[in-house]
Formats: C-alpha cells, sequence, structure tokens
C-alpha cells in the first residue's frame, strides 16, 4: 500500500517548571493510506489536538519522524506543506467576508487559480449554494462547518486533519456534517484524520485509535 | 498581485452589508478634520500672503533702484534705463523725514517725492487717492489729517533736514508752507499712518536737491524680474542697486514663510493624533484577529503580506480621510465669507473686521504645492502608524493564534 502519512516514534513533552518535563504522548506509530480514513479518539487533556498539529507541523515534537508522500517533513514549515489542511471545532471563517470569498481566500494566499469545476461540486455537494453571498454571522454552526470543509478542501489537499469538527455542534447537525465529511472527501479521494470524542462518528472511518495515557493505541489495543 | 489583500482590507473596514466599523468612520474623520484644518489655515494665509505681496508691490514698484548719494542729472538716467529690455516704466522719486508742524502742533513723518508724470507707469497711484481738489500740494493720510487737525485746502509748515542744518550755521531758512492737496490710503498700515506724499520737486527743493533724485521705481516684465535685476546691478555704478520687491522686504516674507511654516507644523498634529487612533484602532485588531492570521499563515500568507494587510488598511483610511477633508475643506472655502459673517455677526459690530483687520472678504488661495504637502505628509503618518501593529502581526505564533477560542 502506498502511504500518505507516516509517523514513526513520535514524542512530545512539555517543559515545567523546575527543570521538570510533562511527556504528552510517545513513540506514536501509524500509517494512513491514499484515500483512508482514520479517528483519534481519547479523554480532553491526552493530547488529540496537540497530535494532529504536530502531523501538519504546527507543534514541535521531543523526537520521531513524520513522512508525507514519502517525504519526510519533520522539520518542514506547516505554510510550506501545502497537502495538508486543517478544520477546527470553531470554523475559524472570516467574519468580514462572505460564504464565497472564505471558501476561495485559500486560493488567493497560496497564489493558485480558483478551480471552478471544484468550486462548483463543493458547493453542491456540501449545499452552500444558496449561501454564497451570505455573512458567517447569520449563519447556523452546521453551516459554518461545512464552509469551514470547502475552504480547507479547494486548493486540493492530499489530507485533511479535523479537529472535533463536530464539537460545537448538536447530534443532528453533527450527523449531518459528519456524511457530508465523509462523503465530500470519498468523492474526490481525500484521507482525514478525525479527531472526536464520539465514538459513533469515528468507528465509520478506517482506522480508530485511542490515545490513552500517552499511547496511541489502535482499536485491538 | 496584491488585490486579495487590499480586498480584505477593504472588508476589514467596511464588512460586507455595513457602512463601516466605529474605528473605521472615527479613523477617516480624524483624518479628515485634520487635513481640512491644514487645507483652509494654509489657504487662507496663502490669501492673505498673495494680498501682502500685491500690495507690497503696489507701494514699492516691481524694482527699486537706490544710491548710496543723491543721482544726478536724472532725466537722464530715466531715457538711459528705458532703454533696457523688459522695462516697461521708470518713475524718480525723493523720499526722507521732515518735521511738520501745524498750529503747535508737530509730527515727524517719513515724505515720499513723486512725479506726477510718471508715477502711474509703475504705481497705481491713483488708486491711493481719496480726494484730490487739484492744487500744487501734499496728499496726506487720515492719520496725519486727524493728529494736526488738517482739512483739504488747509496748509501745513514743513522744516526740512536743511533748514535744521542750516541752524549750525546760523543762518535761519524758513519753512516751506506746503498746501494739503488731498487725502491717500494705501491700506498698508506703515505707510498709511506716518507718510506723506508730496510733489516731487516741492521735496527736492527742501532737501536743497535741485535736479537729483534718491533713486528710481521701475515696472519690469514679471517673467524676467530677477534677471533685469542682475543686468541692471552688471550695468549700474557700483554705489547705485537695483532690488527687487521681495528683496526689499526680505525680512517681512521670511517671517510670513516661518509663520505658515510653524503653523503647518502645529495643525500637522491633528492628523498625528488620528494616526495614533488609526494606530491603536488596528493593534486592537491584531489581538482580535490572532486566529486569522495564524490561519493566514497557515494557509501560506507571506509575513510581508500580513504587514500589507495591516499597511492597506492605513492606507485606505488615510485616502478616504483625505478625500473627505479635501472636500469639506473646499465647501469650507468656499463659503468662507458667508461662514464668517455669520459668526462675527453673532459678535461683533458690521464693519468691524475692516476697521480691526483690514479685511472685509477672507482672502483664500488654494495652492496645490502646499495641498501636494499636506497629503504627502498625512500618506506618511498615518503608514508609518500602522507599520507597529503590523509589525506585531507578523509575530504572530501559529499555533498559538490556531488553539484560540
Amino acid at each position: 500500500m502506498n502511504k500518505l502519512l507516516e509517523v514513526r516514534n513520535l514524542t512530545k513533552s512539555f517543559a515545567q517548571p523546575l527543570g521538570a518535563s510533562h511527556m504528552l504522548w510517545q513513540n506514536v506509530n501509524f500509517a494512513l493510506g491514499y484515500g483512508e480514513n482514520m479517528s483519534i479518539c481519547g479523554e480532553s487533556g491526552s493530547g488529540k489536538s496537540t497530535l494532529l498539529f504536530a502531523l501538519g507541523r504546527l507543534e514541535d515534537v521531543q523526537s520521531g519522524k513524520i513522512f508525507f508522500e514519502g517525504k519526510e517533513v519533520t522539520d518542514e514549515k506547516s505554510s510550506n506543506i501545502k497537502g495538508i489542511r486543517y478544520i477546527f471545532q470553531h470554523y475559524q471563517l472570516v467574519n468580514e467576508l462572505d460564504v464565497y470569498e472564505n471558501i476561495v481566500l485559500p486560493c488567493y494566499m497560496q497564489r493558485c487559480p480558483v478551480d471552478a469545476k471544484l468550486l462548483k461540486l463543493l458547493l453542491e455537494t456540501l449545499k452552500l449554494e444558496s449561501l454564497q453571498h451570505r455573512m458567517p454571522a447569520y449563519l447556523s454552526g452546521g453551516e459554518r462547518q461545512r464552509i469551514a470543509i470547502a475552504r480547507a478542501l479547494i486548493t486540493q489537499p492530499k489530507l485533511l486533519l479535523a479537529d472535533e469538527p463536530t464539537g460545537s455542534l448538536d447530534e443532528d447537525s453533527g450527523r449531518q456534517v459528519m456524511d457530508l465529511l465523509f462523503y465530500v472527501c470519498k468523492t474526490l479521494g481525500t484521507s482525514f484524520i478525525l479527531v472526536t470524542h464520539n465514538i459513533s462518528f469515528a468507528k465509520e472511518t478506517n482506522h480508530v485509535f485511542y490515545l490513552k495515557q500517552g499511547t496511541l493505541l489502535n482499536e485491538e489495543g | 498581485m496584491h488585490f486579495w489583500i487590499w480586498k480584505l482590507a477593504l472588508r476589514y473596514l467596511f464588512p460586507k452589508h455595513r457602512r463601516g466599523t466605529f474605528f473605521t468612520w472615527t479613523s477617516i474623520v480624524g483624518i479628515a478634520a485634520g487635513v481640512m484644518i491644514l487645507c483652509v489655515v494654509l489657504s487662507i494665509m496663502n490669501g492673505f500672503d498673495e494680498n501682502i505681496e500685491t500690495k507690497l508691490v503696489q507701494i514699492n514698484g516691481k524694482v527699486k533702484i537706490l544710491s548710496q548719494k543723491p543721482i544726478r542729472n536724472y532725466t537722464e538716467w530715466m531715457q538711459r534705463l528705458r532703454l533696457q529690455a523688459h522695462i516697461l516704466g521708470v518713475s524718480p522719486f525723493v523720499q526722507g523725514v521732515a518735521l511738520v508742524q501745524k498750529e503747535g502742533r508737530v509730527i515727524f513723518p517719513k515724505c515720499f517725492g513723486f512725479d506726477k508724470k510718471t508715477v502711474g507707469e509703475v504705481l497705481p497711484f491713483s488708486k491711493f487717492i481719496l480726494s484730490d481738489n487739484g492744487t500744487y500740494g501734499a496728499f496726506i493720510p487720515k492719520t496725519v489729517a486727524r493728529e494736526l487737525g488738517l482739512a483739504t485746502g488747509d496748509t501745513f509748515d514743513l522744516y526740512s533736514p536743511l533748514a535744521l542744518e542750516s541752524i549750525k550755521n546760523e543762518v535761519m531758512i524758513l519753512p516751506q508752507e506746503i498746501p494739503v492737496a488731498g487725502y491717500f490710503k494705501t491700506d498698508w498700515a506703515e505707510i498709511d499712518r506716518d507718510t506723506i506724499f508730496f510733489p516731487m520737486e516741492l521735496l527736492q527743493e527742501a532737501y536743497g536737491m535741485e535736479d537729483m533724485v534718491h533713486g528710481f521705481s521701475l515696472n519690469v516684465d514679471d517673467r524676467y524680474l530677477r534677471s533685469v535685476c542682475e543686468d541692471l546691478n552688471a550695468w549700474l555704478p557700483s554705489n547705485m542697486h537695483a532690488y527687487t520687491w521681495y528683496e526689499l522686504n526680505e525680512d517681512f516674507l521670511h517671517v510670513l514663510k516661518m509663520e505658515k511654516a510653524m503653523s503647518f507644523f502645529v495643525l500637522l498634529f491633528i492628523v498625528l493624533v488620528a494616526a495614533i487612533t488609526i494606530s491603536s484602532g488596528l493593534m486592537t485588531s491584531v489581538v482580535r484577529k490572532q486566529r486569522e492570521i495564524s490561519l493566514f499563515l497557515h494557509w501560506g500568507a507571506s509575513r510581508l503580506q500580513i504587514v500589507r494587510l495591516f499597511c492597506f488598511q492605513s492606507l485606505i483610511l488615510s485616502m478616504l480621510g483625505i478625500v473627505l477633508g479635501l472636500t469639506t475643506a473646499s465647501m469650507v472655502l468656499h463659503f468662507r465669507n458667508a461662514i464668517v459673517q455669520f459668526l462675527t455677526g453673532w459678535f461683533l459690530p458690521k464693519d468691524a473686521l475692516w476697521n480691526f483687520y483690514n479685511f472685509e472678504q477672507l482672502p483664500a488661495v488654494w495652492c496645490w504645492k502646499d495641498i501636494a504637502l499636506i497629503l504627502a505628509f498625512s500618506l506618511i503618518i498615518t503608514l508609518l502608524a500602522s507599520l507597529l501593529p503590523a509589525w506585531k502581526a507578523t509575530r504572530t505564533s501559529i499555533i498559538k493564534g490556531l488553539r484560540r477560542e
């Protein structure tokens, strides 16, 4: 199997007062193939989001290696890794821009043209066509998260890192967003890693991992 | 291409479906107030300066030839001067001081002797004359008339320095009895206060100068003023020198220039305060938008693009402030007289402006050089004010910003 992402012996600790350090997780190992998805579950404070940020090179790690599309990216800047994008629990939309402008903004920043076909597909699939010219402030949480998903996918990343995307939504909206996320990623062939507390969403992914006492365990333990 | 940065900067200031934020409008009004006040004050100062300069030319002539000694054969000199290129008129003059007495009241006025035949070539002399009874005599200002109790047709005694000098030699030269031919008013306080205009021959006689004069006033084509003066100075004997009207009033004009520069400097502080408001508003915006800035950096925006995003906001505010400032300034200047009349109508009698400040209509001259300077300074100050928030924005930690909820 071709590996999209491979993580070897990743370790993260935080410095504490008086020279002590707190080990967040250690020797994290896993691999994710093209088009696959996985989920990471665990208690609050277990370091799930930090692991997700480390995978996209937003967090530094103490040791270990990260390979993305076969290339080591452990010391790369996050902005240099064009194939990885995030979606967040709180959407992080630009309130001053309308839905359409929010979605295409990453293209402008990467100085790449907007793929009109992809945009149309995303707007259709994520049911955003009628909301294009609305402002985020007037939309529901579910609608905002769908915009965040479209915005993350507009630059055609290979890997989507979703940090509790349904954390701020009610059950129905969360379900709808997750169904759309699964569907659109499958349609585009985009892999994703889902950090969630919701076991039922996690079980729908190809691989389920648990972060427990600093160790990443798979379903079998 | 930075169009998205411009677009985003515009949207931060004018979010869609809104007519701008409170910060946007206070910043624009701040800059506009500074620009408007600067434009109005400097334009009115330019207006007064232009009036003063026109008056200086009217009372001095454009060029004056002065001599260390009285000039002999002045008619011959006049003919020679008229032959010079770009000289449009020549008039001789005699000037000095004298003692003037009328029934026990004495003053020491400045005396100016004009040549009735040629003075019109160089000065708008007829404009200064308020009344003329046609007799061969002096023209006095109202102040002198009041001080000595003189009226047209009256006479006064003129004691020249020559008459005073003769006392040393125990010779008594009797004073000349001069009739008052009329009144004059130049609107130049210094002259209207203590100067008397005499027919030149009368002063020549009083000073014992026969066919001599103290100098010449010249009317010169404005385009060649400086070159005519330079040519004359190369040609004239060493004891005679030609001066332009602005060389003769250099100190005074320098004071006017300094006054204008100081006004510009002081009023620029209004723009400075507005720029500080922008800086503070942008700094708040940087703190509030840490998440967005982190996201932009994560997406691949460069630190320089983030600097531009905040500098562009400042530039947009500055440009809009300038446009609003210029518009209001032109409106204020257009209706300036109505505004002044409205304001003075409440506090001052009808002709107070003329009596106290010597104007009825507020002069104003829109000088493009000043406007360009105001615009350049406003843009530079506001741009500089945005650099600190912009720099702060570039220091944003991506991870801290993204984790901020």
